[in-house]
């Protein structure tokens, strides 16, 4: 059934396995962007669309508890993941499952999966960062 | 650039308007603006009308040229505006870009909003950009800023609620508030979570309400009052959307205040008052940084010790602030610099504050990539 549901934003992730987030790379720069922008906003130039890190660090979140947006459950967090391989800060849904569990400073790692609802009110693929297990990848 | 006066100012209390049409809700401050400032619709140059949401919810498009032609102002030059909570206050930025280049002797700006309708529920981005997708709730944007503050310099949930608490003291003073009752810590610590720490007291309500400013020039300002307020500073700046960029502190806040000070030629020490985008407690605390009213991550031990109430040392948000007043987006940043105004007048009543001479009037709007879209600062001297 989830080989027919659509990303959450098209050309930002690829189920897998691997499940990945898809960016844009600037040769000329040397930067990473994400989402992919339609040129670098640097140098105006191209970008080529690069699989990005799986793993990283939680930034800051937030636990939303008012009415979630997108048929999220309810409640849900959210929060900025830094991907030091890449040097980026994405924004991210964190796993609804393991909300007790964060905390600033902790590694993460990537899942997509079926969760809510896209803007075109059908069910859709998100990305969203989990605790690791592990603290080998921090 | 020539020096450029406020001559007259209206506004509506904020609340709930639900007999009043959006169009006629935005056109009693002009009116009100026009009558303080002595002036005919005919002296008017140029028109800006600030609104952000009324296009979704109530269908309006172009807005300023009927409402504008309600108070007797047409064939001038109108325009709409749209910066997010900032809409108001790029209006007046346009309006004073107009007169102090010489383009205009007199312009004047309208913010108007009325966002008190069924299921409006919270105020969003737009359902296409991937960080509201991914479920980036304005409430949570700065509950992760409170989190980072928290983590960063100490700040505690009390001092966050102190903020509150203190806006909303000021509000009993202010007739054109929305929420008037006196709240306490516990009050605001005790409310329904909406994204932790921030509770329902901790962030701005909805409003109807409208605000209107009436710019000259320096030159011929006294010709219509005879205490004109000067905009010493009028600053509008976007974010750099760098990436990493910092939660804490706000780039984009501290940049665009040090301009204004710079534009002015004034600094934190020579303020007598201020109003804030207090759309969250902790934006407030955030701001009182970006301001200089106190070193990065001091925010929550200002408020603590008081110096932001009436009577302190820098009184913040003698309006009410947004988290009293309730917030219609369109006409926020006007209606700061409305109560600038009135400060500097003399004209605050119960909440003035002595011999006021200098007032900022900071805001903020929008959220793109951890940063804000534009950020506004305005300086008002007598």
């Amino acid at each position: 059934m989830s080989d027919t549901v659509k990303p959450v934003l098209e050309g930002v992730l690829e189920k897998g396995p691997p499940a990945r987030l898809l960016g844009g790379y600037c040769p000329r720069c040397e930067r990473k962007f994400f989402p992919e922008p339609f040129v670098c906003p640097v140098c105006q130039g191209a970008v080529e669309r690069v699989p990005l890190s799986d793993k990283g660090i939680l930034y800051s979140f937030a636990l939303v508890r008012t009415k979630a947006p997108f048929g999220l459950p309810q409640p849900y967090a959210v929060g900025y993941v830094d991907l030091q391989a890449d040097g980026l800060r994405i924004i991210s849904l964190l796993d609804p499952e393991r909300l007790e569990d964060l905390a600033i400073g902790m590694p993460m790692g990537l899942r997509v999966a079926p969760l809510g609802l896209g803007a075109d009110h059908e069910p859709c693929l998100r990305y969203y960062f989990t605790p690791e297990a592990s603290k080998e990848n921090a | 650039m020539r020096e450029v006066d406020i001559i007259g100012v209206g506004m509506t209390r904020f609340g709930k308007h639900l007999q009043t049409s959006f169009m006629d809700l935005a056109t009693l401050p002009i009116l009100e603006a026009m009558k303080d400032g002595g002036i005919r619709p005919a002296e008017i140059e140029a028109g800006f009308c600030s609104y952000a949401l009324a296009g979704d919810l109530h269908g309006v498009i172009t807005g300023g040229q009927t409402i504008f032609w309600q108070a007797g102002i047409s064939r001038i030059p109108i325009i709409n505006v749209e910066n997010a909570c900032c809409s108001g206050s790029s209006g007046l930025y346009l309006a004073w870009t107009g007169v102090a280049s010489g383009l205009y002797d007199v312009a004047i700006v309208v913010g108007a909003e009325k966002m008190v309708v069924p299921n409006f529920g919270l105020l969003g981005g737009g359902d296409t950009e991937l960080d509201i997708l991914e479920g980036l709730v304005t409430p949570a944007s700065f509950a992760m800023r409170a989190q980072r503050h928290m983590l960063q310099y100490g700040t505690t949930a009390e001092q966050l609620a102190q903020v509150a608490v203190k806006n909303r003291l000021h509000a009993g003073l202010n007739p054109l508030s929305q929420f008037r009752e006196p709240i306490t810590v516990e009050d605001v610590l005790n409310a329904p979570m909406i994204a932790d720490p921030l509770t329902r007291l901790s962030c701005c309500p909805n409003a109807d309400g409208a605000a209107a400013v009436i710019l000259c020039a320096g030159t011929r300002a006294k010709h219509y009052r005879s205490d004109p307020i000067r905009l010493a500073a009028s600053v509008l700046r976007t974010g750099s959307y760098q990436n990493p960029l910092d939660l804490v502190p706000w780039e984009t806040d501290y940049r665009t205040c040090k301009a204004a000070y710079e534009q002015a030629g004034l600094g934190p020490e020579d303020l007598d008052g201020a109003e804030c985008h207090d759309a969250f407690t902790i934006a407030e605390i955030m701001h009182y940084e970006a301001m200089g009213l106190c070193p990065a991550g001091e925010g929550g031990r200002l408020v603590e010790s008081g110096a932001t109430r009436l009577g302190g040392r820098i009184p913040v948000n003698t309006s009410g602030g947004l988290l009293s007043k309730g917030h219609p987006v369109g006409a926020t940043g006007v209606a700061q610099v409305v109560e600038g105004v009135r400060q500097l007048r003399g004209e605050a009543g119960e909440r003035q504050i002595p011999d006021a001479k200098v007032f900022l009037a900071q805001c903020m709007g929008g959220d793109k990539d951890a940063d804000a879209r534009t950020c506004t600062v305005n300086v008002l001297t007598r």
